[in-house]
Protein backbone atom coordinates (compact mmCIF):
# COMPACT_ATOMS: atom_id res chain seq x y z
CA UNK A 1 0.00 0.00 0.00
CA UNK A 2 2.60 2.55 1.40
CA UNK A 3 4.59 1.84 -2.29
CA UNK A 4 1.31 2.35 -4.41
CA UNK A 5 1.30 5.32 -2.47
CA UNK A 6 4.87 6.69 -3.23
CA UNK A 7 5.46 9.56 -5.31
CA UNK A 8 7.69 8.18 -7.59
CA UNK A 9 5.21 5.99 -8.40
CA UNK A 10 2.86 8.39 -9.63
CA UNK A 11 5.13 9.87 -12.37
CA UNK A 12 3.82 10.25 -15.69
CA UNK A 13 4.66 8.48 -18.61
CA UNK A 14 4.96 9.72 -22.08
CA UNK A 15 1.37 10.62 -23.74
CA UNK A 16 -0.63 10.98 -20.62
CA UNK A 17 -2.66 13.67 -21.06
CA UNK A 18 -2.71 16.47 -18.69
CA UNK A 19 -6.71 17.12 -18.47
CA UNK A 20 -7.01 13.90 -16.44
CA UNK A 21 -5.64 16.14 -13.51
CA UNK A 22 -8.52 18.35 -13.14
CA UNK A 23 -11.41 15.81 -12.85
CA UNK A 24 -9.44 13.80 -10.10
CA UNK A 25 -9.07 17.28 -7.71
CA UNK A 26 -12.03 18.06 -8.37
CA UNK A 27 -13.62 15.06 -7.12
CA UNK A 28 -11.83 15.48 -3.78
CA UNK A 29 -12.35 18.58 -3.68
CA UNK A 30 -16.44 18.65 -4.75
CA UNK A 31 -16.31 15.94 -1.77
CA UNK A 32 -14.39 18.55 0.60
CA UNK A 33 -17.02 21.44 -0.82
CA UNK A 34 -19.65 19.69 1.58
CA UNK A 35 -18.16 21.64 4.24
CA UNK A 36 -20.85 24.24 3.48
CA UNK A 37 -23.36 22.57 3.36
CA UNK A 38 -23.19 21.43 6.63
CA UNK A 39 -25.67 23.54 8.07
CA UNK A 40 -28.56 20.95 6.32
CA UNK A 41 -27.99 19.07 9.54
CA UNK A 42 -28.31 21.72 12.16
CA UNK A 43 -32.04 21.50 12.47
CA UNK A 44 -32.71 17.72 12.42
CA UNK A 45 -29.64 17.55 15.00
CA UNK A 46 -31.60 19.87 17.31
CA UNK A 47 -34.41 17.60 17.80
CA UNK A 48 -32.12 14.43 17.49
CA UNK A 49 -33.85 13.41 20.92
CA UNK A 50 -37.63 14.64 20.18
CA UNK A 51 -37.34 13.79 17.15
CA UNK A 52 -40.27 15.95 15.94
CA UNK A 53 -39.70 18.77 18.07
CA UNK A 54 -36.50 19.48 20.38
CA UNK A 55 -36.68 17.63 23.92
CA UNK A 56 -35.06 18.29 27.01
CA UNK A 57 -31.56 17.28 26.37
CA UNK A 58 -31.22 17.88 22.58
CA UNK A 59 -28.53 19.83 20.79
CA UNK A 60 -28.90 24.03 20.61
CA UNK A 61 -28.46 24.63 16.70
CA UNK A 62 -25.78 27.13 17.89
CA UNK A 63 -23.92 24.36 19.95
CA UNK A 64 -23.94 21.56 17.02
CA UNK A 65 -23.40 24.41 14.36
CA UNK A 66 -19.58 24.97 16.17
CA UNK A 67 -19.06 21.81 14.22
CA UNK A 68 -18.53 23.86 10.93
CA UNK A 69 -16.21 26.74 13.04
CA UNK A 70 -14.15 23.99 13.85
CA UNK A 71 -14.00 22.65 10.46
CA UNK A 72 -12.92 25.97 9.21
CA UNK A 73 -10.42 26.79 11.80
CA UNK A 74 -8.69 23.03 11.20
CA UNK A 75 -8.91 23.38 7.60
CA UNK A 76 -6.15 26.47 8.13
CA UNK A 77 -4.09 24.50 10.46
CA UNK A 78 -4.01 21.31 9.02
CA UNK A 79 -3.09 22.48 5.56
CA UNK A 80 -0.36 25.12 7.60
CA UNK A 81 1.27 22.35 9.30
CA UNK A 82 1.24 19.50 6.50
CA UNK A 83 1.62 21.58 3.57
CA UNK A 84 5.62 20.82 3.53
CA UNK A 85 4.65 16.95 4.58
CA UNK A 86 2.44 17.08 1.00
CA UNK A 87 5.17 18.82 -0.85
CA UNK A 88 7.83 15.74 -0.03
CA UNK A 89 4.78 12.91 -0.08
CA UNK A 90 3.37 14.22 -3.15
CA UNK A 91 -0.33 14.59 -3.97
CA UNK A 92 -1.57 10.81 -4.25
CA UNK A 93 -0.68 9.85 -0.60
CA UNK A 94 -2.03 13.33 0.94
CA UNK A 95 -5.11 12.95 -1.39
CA UNK A 96 -5.53 9.29 0.60
CA UNK A 97 -5.40 10.86 4.08
CA UNK A 98 -7.96 13.49 3.34
CA UNK A 99 -10.31 10.43 2.47
CA UNK A 100 -9.74 8.68 5.79
CA UNK A 101 -9.94 12.28 7.91
CA UNK A 102 -13.17 13.30 6.19
CA UNK A 103 -14.79 10.43 5.02
CA UNK A 104 -13.93 9.21 8.66
CA UNK A 105 -14.86 12.22 10.18
CA UNK A 106 -18.33 11.58 8.75
CA UNK A 107 -18.19 7.98 10.52
CA UNK A 108 -17.19 9.00 13.83
CA UNK A 109 -19.98 11.71 13.87
CA UNK A 110 -22.51 8.99 13.21
CA UNK A 111 -21.25 7.76 16.21
CA UNK A 112 -21.82 11.00 17.97
CA UNK A 113 -25.04 11.50 16.82
CA UNK A 114 -26.12 7.80 17.75
CA UNK A 115 -24.58 8.03 21.14
CA UNK A 116 -25.65 11.57 21.88
CA UNK A 117 -22.44 12.86 22.51
CA UNK A 118 -21.51 15.94 21.13
CA UNK A 119 -17.69 16.09 21.62
CA UNK A 120 -17.74 12.94 19.08
CA UNK A 121 -19.84 14.77 16.77
CA UNK A 122 -16.91 18.07 17.09
CA UNK A 123 -14.08 15.78 16.87
CA UNK A 124 -15.13 13.48 13.48
CA UNK A 125 -16.67 16.35 11.37
CA UNK A 126 -15.27 19.51 12.75
CA UNK A 127 -11.26 18.48 13.96
CA UNK A 128 -10.82 15.16 12.13
CA UNK A 129 -12.52 16.52 9.31
CA UNK A 130 -11.31 19.67 9.00
CA UNK A 131 -7.71 18.11 8.77
CA UNK A 132 -8.89 16.54 6.16
CA UNK A 133 -10.47 19.56 4.43
CA UNK A 134 -6.88 20.86 4.77
CA UNK A 135 -5.41 18.53 3.32
CA UNK A 136 -7.62 18.00 0.36
CA UNK A 137 -7.98 21.46 -0.34
CA UNK A 138 -4.21 21.63 -0.76
CA UNK A 139 -3.47 18.39 -2.40
CA UNK A 140 -4.15 18.97 -5.87
CA UNK A 141 -2.68 22.29 -6.15
CA UNK A 142 1.13 22.33 -6.97
CA UNK A 143 0.51 19.38 -8.92
CA UNK A 144 -1.84 20.95 -11.02
CA UNK A 145 0.21 24.36 -11.50
CA UNK A 146 2.81 21.78 -12.62
CA UNK A 147 0.52 20.44 -15.20
CA UNK A 148 -0.29 23.65 -16.51
CA UNK A 149 2.53 26.46 -16.54
CA UNK A 150 1.17 27.76 -19.58
CA UNK A 151 -2.63 28.58 -17.20
CA UNK A 152 -2.08 28.00 -14.17
CA UNK A 153 -4.96 29.90 -12.90
CA UNK A 154 -7.32 28.41 -14.96
CA UNK A 155 -5.96 24.98 -13.51
CA UNK A 156 -6.05 25.79 -10.00
CA UNK A 157 -9.51 27.51 -10.60
CA UNK A 158 -11.22 24.76 -11.87
CA UNK A 159 -10.47 22.66 -8.80
CA UNK A 160 -11.38 25.19 -6.58
CA UNK A 161 -14.62 25.68 -8.46
CA UNK A 162 -15.25 22.45 -7.12
CA UNK A 163 -15.13 23.17 -3.23
CA UNK A 164 -17.89 26.30 -4.35
CA UNK A 165 -19.80 23.33 -6.09
CA UNK A 166 -19.67 20.99 -3.18
CA UNK A 167 -22.43 21.99 -1.25
CA UNK A 168 -24.72 22.17 -3.96
CA UNK A 169 -24.77 18.70 -4.57
CA UNK A 170 -24.11 17.93 -0.69
CA UNK A 171 -27.05 19.84 -0.12
CA UNK A 172 -29.99 18.41 -1.51
CA UNK A 173 -28.60 14.70 -1.59
CA UNK A 174 -27.99 15.09 2.28
CA UNK A 175 -31.83 16.47 2.59
CA UNK A 176 -33.18 13.53 0.23
CA UNK A 177 -31.09 11.15 2.48
CA UNK A 178 -32.74 12.08 5.80
CA UNK A 179 -35.80 11.72 4.46
CA UNK A 180 -35.21 8.29 3.48
CA UNK A 181 -33.70 7.62 6.93
CA UNK A 182 -36.21 9.38 8.79
CA UNK A 183 -38.39 7.39 11.20
CA UNK A 184 -40.55 7.47 14.13
CA UNK A 185 -37.48 6.77 16.01
CA UNK A 186 -34.60 8.94 14.24
CA UNK A 187 -34.23 11.91 12.58
CA UNK A 188 -32.07 10.39 9.86
CA UNK A 189 -28.96 12.23 10.74
CA UNK A 190 -26.36 9.74 11.91
CA UNK A 191 -27.58 7.27 8.86
CA UNK A 192 -26.76 9.79 6.26
CA UNK A 193 -23.30 10.94 7.97
CA UNK A 194 -22.32 6.92 7.19
CA UNK A 195 -23.87 7.25 3.68
CA UNK A 196 -22.05 9.96 2.54
CA UNK A 197 -19.01 9.33 4.28
CA UNK A 198 -18.79 6.53 2.43
CA UNK A 199 -19.37 8.08 -0.72
CA UNK A 200 -16.67 10.68 -0.20
CA UNK A 201 -14.42 8.18 0.88
CA UNK A 202 -14.81 6.07 -2.33
CA UNK A 203 -14.78 9.53 -4.21
CA UNK A 204 -11.65 10.93 -2.79
CA UNK A 205 -9.66 7.61 -3.53
CA UNK A 206 -10.92 8.00 -6.96
CA UNK A 207 -9.69 11.32 -7.33
CA UNK A 208 -6.43 10.63 -5.20
CA UNK A 209 -5.24 7.71 -7.65
CA UNK A 210 -6.19 9.73 -10.47
CA UNK A 211 -3.06 11.94 -9.73
CA UNK A 212 -0.72 12.00 -11.69
CA UNK A 213 3.13 14.17 -11.89
CA UNK A 214 4.82 15.27 -14.47
CA UNK A 215 7.88 14.25 -14.91
CA UNK A 216 10.98 17.30 -13.79
CA UNK A 217 11.39 20.01 -16.53
CA UNK A 218 8.12 18.53 -18.08
CA UNK A 219 6.06 21.29 -20.18
CA UNK A 220 3.09 21.23 -22.12
CA UNK A 221 3.95 20.02 -26.20
CA UNK A 222 2.83 22.96 -27.95
CA UNK A 223 3.88 25.52 -25.40
CA UNK A 224 7.52 27.97 -25.24
CA UNK A 225 7.91 29.50 -21.89
CA UNK A 226 7.70 33.02 -22.52
CA UNK A 227 11.44 34.93 -23.16
CA UNK A 228 10.27 38.19 -21.57
CA UNK A 229 7.39 37.88 -18.73
CA UNK A 230 6.49 40.24 -15.64
CA UNK A 231 8.80 41.10 -12.75
CA UNK A 232 6.23 39.62 -10.87
CA UNK A 233 6.62 35.91 -12.31
CA UNK A 234 9.42 34.33 -11.40
CA UNK A 235 11.28 31.23 -12.44
CA UNK A 236 12.52 30.77 -9.42
CA UNK A 237 11.67 28.87 -6.37
CA UNK A 238 11.09 30.29 -2.52
CA UNK A 239 11.44 27.27 0.13
CA UNK A 240 8.45 27.81 2.42
CA UNK A 241 10.41 28.38 5.92
CA UNK A 242 11.66 31.68 4.01
CA UNK A 243 7.99 32.42 1.89
CA UNK A 244 6.07 33.33 4.99
CA UNK A 245 8.91 35.40 6.19
CA UNK A 246 8.88 37.68 3.33
CA UNK A 247 6.53 40.81 3.55
CA UNK A 248 5.14 39.29 0.02
CA UNK A 249 3.49 36.48 1.89
CA UNK A 250 1.69 38.70 4.65
CA UNK A 251 0.45 41.16 2.05
CA UNK A 252 -1.63 38.11 0.38
CA UNK A 253 -2.38 36.76 3.60
CA UNK A 254 -4.11 40.34 3.88
CA UNK A 255 -5.34 40.47 0.24
CA UNK A 256 -7.54 37.08 0.99
CA UNK A 257 -8.49 37.70 4.86
CA UNK A 258 -9.88 40.90 3.62
CA UNK A 259 -11.19 39.44 0.46
CA UNK A 260 -13.08 36.72 2.30
CA UNK A 261 -13.88 38.48 4.83
CA UNK A 262 -16.37 40.73 3.17
CA UNK A 263 -17.55 38.00 0.96
CA UNK A 264 -17.85 35.28 3.81
CA UNK A 265 -20.21 38.09 5.70
CA UNK A 266 -22.45 38.48 3.19
CA UNK A 267 -22.87 34.75 1.85
CA UNK A 268 -24.33 34.20 5.47
CA UNK A 269 -26.70 37.23 6.10
CA UNK A 270 -27.81 36.97 2.21
CA UNK A 271 -31.17 35.27 2.21
CA UNK A 272 -32.23 37.76 6.04
CA UNK A 273 -30.66 40.44 4.19
CA UNK A 274 -32.76 40.79 1.04
CA UNK A 275 -35.95 40.43 3.19
CA UNK A 276 -34.85 42.67 5.90
CA UNK A 277 -33.98 44.89 3.66
CA UNK A 278 -37.15 44.74 0.84
CA UNK A 279 -40.00 43.25 3.15
CA UNK A 280 -42.98 42.75 1.10
CA UNK A 281 -41.92 44.99 -1.97
CA UNK A 282 -40.28 41.23 -2.87
CA UNK A 283 -43.63 40.07 -3.28
CA UNK A 284 -45.65 43.08 -4.62
CA UNK A 285 -47.10 44.57 -1.18
CA UNK A 286 -46.28 47.09 0.70
CA UNK A 287 -44.76 47.09 4.33
CA UNK A 288 -42.18 46.30 6.46
CA UNK A 289 -41.23 41.99 6.95
CA UNK A 290 -42.30 42.47 10.86
CA UNK A 291 -45.80 43.95 9.41
CA UNK A 292 -46.62 40.87 6.98
CA UNK A 293 -48.37 38.40 7.22
CA UNK A 294 -47.25 34.62 8.44
CA UNK A 295 -48.05 33.46 4.63
CA UNK A 296 -46.50 36.29 2.90
CA UNK A 297 -43.88 35.97 5.17
CA UNK A 298 -43.16 32.07 3.76
CA UNK A 299 -42.88 33.82 -0.01
CA UNK A 300 -40.68 36.35 1.34
CA UNK A 301 -38.56 33.45 2.83
CA UNK A 302 -38.82 31.42 -0.36
CA UNK A 303 -37.41 34.48 -1.63
CA UNK A 304 -34.56 34.80 0.52
CA UNK A 305 -33.67 31.46 -0.37
CA UNK A 306 -33.71 31.87 -3.80
CA UNK A 307 -31.11 34.48 -3.68
CA UNK A 308 -28.78 33.03 -1.14
CA UNK A 309 -28.84 30.09 -4.15
CA UNK A 310 -28.24 32.71 -6.97
CA UNK A 311 -25.37 34.01 -4.93
CA UNK A 312 -23.70 30.80 -4.98
CA UNK A 313 -23.99 29.54 -8.70
CA UNK A 314 -21.95 33.03 -8.93
CA UNK A 315 -19.99 32.63 -6.27
CA UNK A 316 -18.79 29.05 -8.34
CA UNK A 317 -18.53 30.88 -11.86
CA UNK A 318 -16.50 33.59 -10.50
CA UNK A 319 -13.58 30.74 -9.20
CA UNK A 320 -13.58 29.66 -12.80
CA UNK A 321 -13.88 33.06 -14.77
CA UNK A 322 -11.73 35.19 -12.68
CA UNK A 323 -8.85 32.75 -11.91
CA UNK A 324 -8.80 31.97 -15.93
CA UNK A 325 -8.58 35.68 -16.93
CA UNK A 326 -5.90 36.29 -14.12
CA UNK A 327 -3.59 34.03 -16.52
CA UNK A 328 -4.05 37.11 -19.36
CA UNK A 329 -4.31 40.04 -17.38
CA UNK A 330 -1.93 39.24 -14.70
CA UNK A 331 -2.81 38.49 -10.75
CA UNK A 332 -1.85 41.56 -9.39
CA UNK A 333 -4.47 43.41 -11.84
CA UNK A 334 -7.30 40.97 -10.77
CA UNK A 335 -6.90 41.69 -7.71
CA UNK A 336 -6.80 45.13 -8.22
CA UNK A 337 -10.47 45.07 -9.86
CA UNK A 338 -11.32 43.09 -7.35
CA UNK A 339 -10.59 45.32 -4.42
CA UNK A 340 -11.37 48.90 -6.40
CA UNK A 341 -14.70 47.52 -8.31
CA UNK A 342 -15.34 45.61 -4.97
CA UNK A 343 -15.58 48.45 -2.93
CA UNK A 344 -17.69 50.77 -5.17
CA UNK A 345 -20.02 47.97 -5.42
CA UNK A 346 -20.27 47.60 -1.18
CA UNK A 347 -20.76 51.47 -1.18
CA UNK A 348 -23.56 51.30 -3.94
CA UNK A 349 -25.75 48.55 -2.15
CA UNK A 350 -27.36 50.61 0.40
CA UNK A 351 -28.43 53.08 -2.46
CA UNK A 352 -29.96 50.28 -4.25
CA UNK A 353 -31.73 49.33 -0.64
CA UNK A 354 -32.74 52.81 -0.34
CA UNK A 355 -34.40 53.23 -3.67
CA UNK A 356 -36.02 49.81 -3.59
CA UNK A 357 -34.89 48.36 -6.49
CA UNK A 358 -34.31 44.70 -6.16
CA UNK A 359 -32.74 43.59 -9.36
CA UNK A 360 -29.48 46.44 -8.92
CA UNK A 361 -29.07 45.15 -5.04
CA UNK A 362 -29.23 41.64 -6.53
CA UNK A 363 -27.50 42.49 -9.56
CA UNK A 364 -24.31 43.82 -7.31
CA UNK A 365 -24.22 41.10 -4.52
CA UNK A 366 -23.64 38.52 -7.36
CA UNK A 367 -20.78 40.16 -9.44
CA UNK A 368 -19.36 40.33 -5.70
CA UNK A 369 -19.87 36.97 -5.03
CA UNK A 370 -18.03 35.94 -8.17
CA UNK A 371 -14.89 38.04 -6.68
CA UNK A 372 -15.15 36.79 -3.66
CA UNK A 373 -15.16 33.14 -5.35
CA UNK A 374 -12.39 34.51 -7.50
CA UNK A 375 -10.22 35.74 -4.66
CA UNK A 376 -9.67 32.27 -3.26
CA UNK A 377 -9.09 30.66 -7.00
CA UNK A 378 -6.51 33.35 -8.21
CA UNK A 379 -4.64 33.00 -4.87
CA UNK A 380 -2.25 29.78 -5.66
CA UNK A 381 -1.25 31.33 -9.26
CA UNK A 382 -0.70 34.82 -7.73
CA UNK A 383 1.76 32.97 -4.96
CA UNK A 384 3.37 30.04 -7.27
CA UNK A 385 4.15 33.89 -9.73
CA UNK A 386 5.78 35.04 -7.18
CA UNK A 387 7.11 32.45 -4.65
CA UNK A 388 8.10 30.09 -8.13
CA UNK A 389 6.61 26.25 -7.58
CA UNK A 390 8.63 24.11 -6.04
CA UNK A 391 6.70 24.62 -2.98
CA UNK A 392 3.43 26.83 -3.76
CA UNK A 393 0.81 23.90 -2.01
CA UNK A 394 2.49 24.40 1.37
CA UNK A 395 3.10 28.22 0.99
CA UNK A 396 -0.84 27.82 -0.19
CA UNK A 397 -0.99 25.82 2.81
CA UNK A 398 0.23 28.34 5.36
CA UNK A 399 -1.82 31.22 3.78
CA UNK A 400 -4.98 29.81 4.48
CA UNK A 401 -5.10 30.01 7.85
CA UNK A 402 -6.09 34.04 6.22
CA UNK A 403 -9.37 31.95 5.41
CA UNK A 404 -9.46 30.73 9.09
CA UNK A 405 -9.20 34.10 10.10
CA UNK A 406 -12.21 35.53 7.89
CA UNK A 407 -14.44 32.78 8.22
CA UNK A 408 -14.65 34.00 12.13
CA UNK A 409 -14.00 37.96 11.15
CA UNK A 410 -16.91 37.89 8.25
CA UNK A 411 -19.71 36.60 10.03
CA UNK A 412 -19.20 38.03 13.38
CA UNK A 413 -18.58 41.21 12.01
CA UNK A 414 -21.90 41.28 9.89
CA UNK A 415 -24.26 39.65 12.80
CA UNK A 416 -22.79 41.75 15.22
CA UNK A 417 -23.20 45.23 13.39
CA UNK A 418 -26.74 44.42 12.77
CA UNK A 419 -27.69 43.64 16.55
CA UNK A 420 -25.88 46.69 17.46
CA UNK A 421 -28.26 48.71 14.78
CA UNK A 422 -31.59 46.84 15.68
CA UNK A 423 -30.43 47.73 18.88
CA UNK A 424 -30.31 51.53 18.67
CA UNK A 425 -33.30 51.67 16.78
CA UNK A 426 -32.18 51.60 13.01
CA UNK A 427 -35.15 50.18 11.20
CA UNK A 428 -34.19 46.84 9.81
CA UNK A 429 -34.05 47.95 5.98
CA UNK A 430 -31.23 50.27 6.83
CA UNK A 431 -29.37 48.26 9.71
CA UNK A 432 -26.87 46.41 6.99
CA UNK A 433 -26.18 50.31 5.49
CA UNK A 434 -23.13 50.80 8.25
CA UNK A 435 -22.26 46.97 7.57
CA UNK A 436 -21.84 47.59 3.71
CA UNK A 437 -19.53 50.37 4.02
CA UNK A 438 -17.83 48.46 6.67
CA UNK A 439 -17.05 45.62 4.71
CA UNK A 440 -15.99 48.24 1.55
CA UNK A 441 -13.53 49.82 4.26
CA UNK A 442 -12.25 46.20 4.59
CA UNK A 443 -11.69 45.95 0.44
CA UNK A 444 -9.86 49.10 0.90
CA UNK A 445 -7.21 47.69 3.05
CA UNK A 446 -6.74 44.68 0.69
CA UNK A 447 -6.19 47.18 -2.18
CA UNK A 448 -3.65 48.63 -0.68
CA UNK A 449 -2.21 45.55 0.22
CA UNK A 450 -2.33 44.16 -3.17
CA UNK A 451 -0.63 47.37 -4.12
CA UNK A 452 2.31 46.78 -2.02
CA UNK A 453 3.03 43.48 -3.64
CA UNK A 454 6.50 43.81 -5.37
CA UNK A 455 8.83 40.90 -6.27
CA UNK A 456 10.61 39.19 -3.92
CA UNK A 457 14.19 39.92 -2.94
CA UNK A 458 17.12 37.81 -4.57
CA UNK A 459 18.12 36.78 -1.25
CA UNK A 460 15.27 34.95 0.04
CA UNK A 461 15.27 31.75 -3.81
CA UNK A 462 16.93 29.10 -3.44
CA UNK A 463 19.99 28.42 -4.63
CA UNK A 464 20.47 25.59 -6.95
CA UNK A 465 22.15 23.32 -4.54
CA UNK A 466 19.56 24.01 -2.34
CA UNK A 467 16.92 23.28 -5.21
CA UNK A 468 18.59 20.27 -5.97
CA UNK A 469 18.12 19.16 -1.94
CA UNK A 470 14.55 19.60 -1.69
CA UNK A 471 14.32 17.92 -4.87
CA UNK A 472 15.40 15.08 -3.56
CA UNK A 473 14.34 15.51 -0.30
CA UNK A 474 11.16 15.63 -2.24
CA UNK A 475 11.93 12.40 -4.54
CA UNK A 476 11.96 14.18 -8.06
CA UNK A 477 14.12 11.90 -10.25
CA UNK A 478 15.44 15.59 -11.39
CA UNK A 479 17.15 16.63 -8.46
CA UNK A 480 19.47 13.55 -8.06
CA UNK A 481 20.62 13.89 -11.43
CA UNK B 1 21.04 21.13 -13.41
CA UNK B 2 17.96 18.83 -15.05
CA UNK B 3 17.67 18.00 -18.27
CA UNK B 4 14.40 19.48 -19.53
CA UNK B 5 11.64 16.57 -20.76
CA UNK B 6 10.99 16.15 -24.57
CA UNK B 7 7.39 17.25 -24.62
CA UNK B 8 5.35 14.34 -26.18
CA UNK B 9 1.92 15.02 -27.02
CA UNK B 10 -1.28 13.19 -25.31
CA UNK B 11 -1.92 9.68 -27.00
CA UNK B 12 -5.52 9.81 -29.46
CA UNK B 13 -7.45 7.33 -27.01
CA UNK B 14 -6.38 8.76 -23.69
CA UNK B 15 -9.05 11.66 -24.99
CA UNK B 16 -11.67 8.96 -24.24
CA UNK B 17 -10.44 8.42 -21.04
CA UNK B 18 -10.43 12.43 -20.32
CA UNK B 19 -14.35 12.39 -21.93
CA UNK B 20 -15.23 9.64 -19.36
CA UNK B 21 -13.17 11.22 -16.19
CA UNK B 22 -14.82 14.87 -16.91
CA UNK B 23 -18.30 13.01 -17.35
CA UNK B 24 -17.84 11.23 -13.97
CA UNK B 25 -17.43 14.82 -11.98
CA UNK B 26 -20.11 16.50 -14.59
CA UNK B 27 -22.84 14.66 -14.04
CA UNK B 28 -23.23 15.01 -10.12
CA UNK B 29 -22.00 19.05 -10.54
CA UNK B 30 -24.38 19.18 -13.20
CA UNK B 31 -27.40 17.79 -10.89
CA UNK B 32 -26.17 20.53 -8.14
CA UNK B 33 -26.26 23.65 -10.30
CA UNK B 34 -29.78 22.36 -11.61
CA UNK B 35 -30.82 21.87 -8.19
CA UNK B 36 -29.82 25.31 -7.32
CA UNK B 37 -30.98 26.89 -10.43
CA UNK B 38 -34.67 25.61 -8.92
CA UNK B 39 -34.09 27.14 -6.07
CA UNK B 40 -32.34 30.55 -7.57
CA UNK B 41 -35.82 30.81 -9.86
CA UNK B 42 -37.54 31.83 -7.08
CA UNK B 43 -36.22 34.62 -6.87
CA UNK B 44 -37.55 35.83 -10.39
CA UNK B 45 -40.78 34.55 -9.59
Amino acid sequence: MAGLLAKERIIAGPGFNRWLVPPAALAIHLSIGMAYGLSVFWLPLSRAIGITQPAPGDWKVSTVAWTFTFGIVFLGLSAAVFGRWLERVGPRKAGVAAAFCWGGGFMISALGVYVHNIALLWLGIGIIGGCGLGLGYISPVSTLIKWFPDKRGMATGMAIMGFGGGAMIGSPLANILINHYATPMSVGVWETFVTMGAIYFVTMLCGAFGYRLPAPEWKPASWTPPVTQSALITTRHVHVSQAWRTPQFWFLWVVLCMNVSAGIGVINMASPMIQEVFGGKLIGVAGALKDLLADQRVQVATIGAGFAALLSLFNIAGRFFWASLSDYIGRKPTYFIFFAFGTVLYATAPFAGKIGNVALFAGIFCVILTMYGGGFATIPAYLADLFGTQHVGAIHGRLLTAWSVAGVLGPVLVNYLREYQLGHGVPAASAYNTTMYILAGLLVIGFFANLAVKPVADGRYMSDAQLADERRLAHEAGGAR
Amino acid sequence: MTTPTAPTKPSPSSWLLVAVAWTLVGIPLAWGIYRTLLTAVKLFR
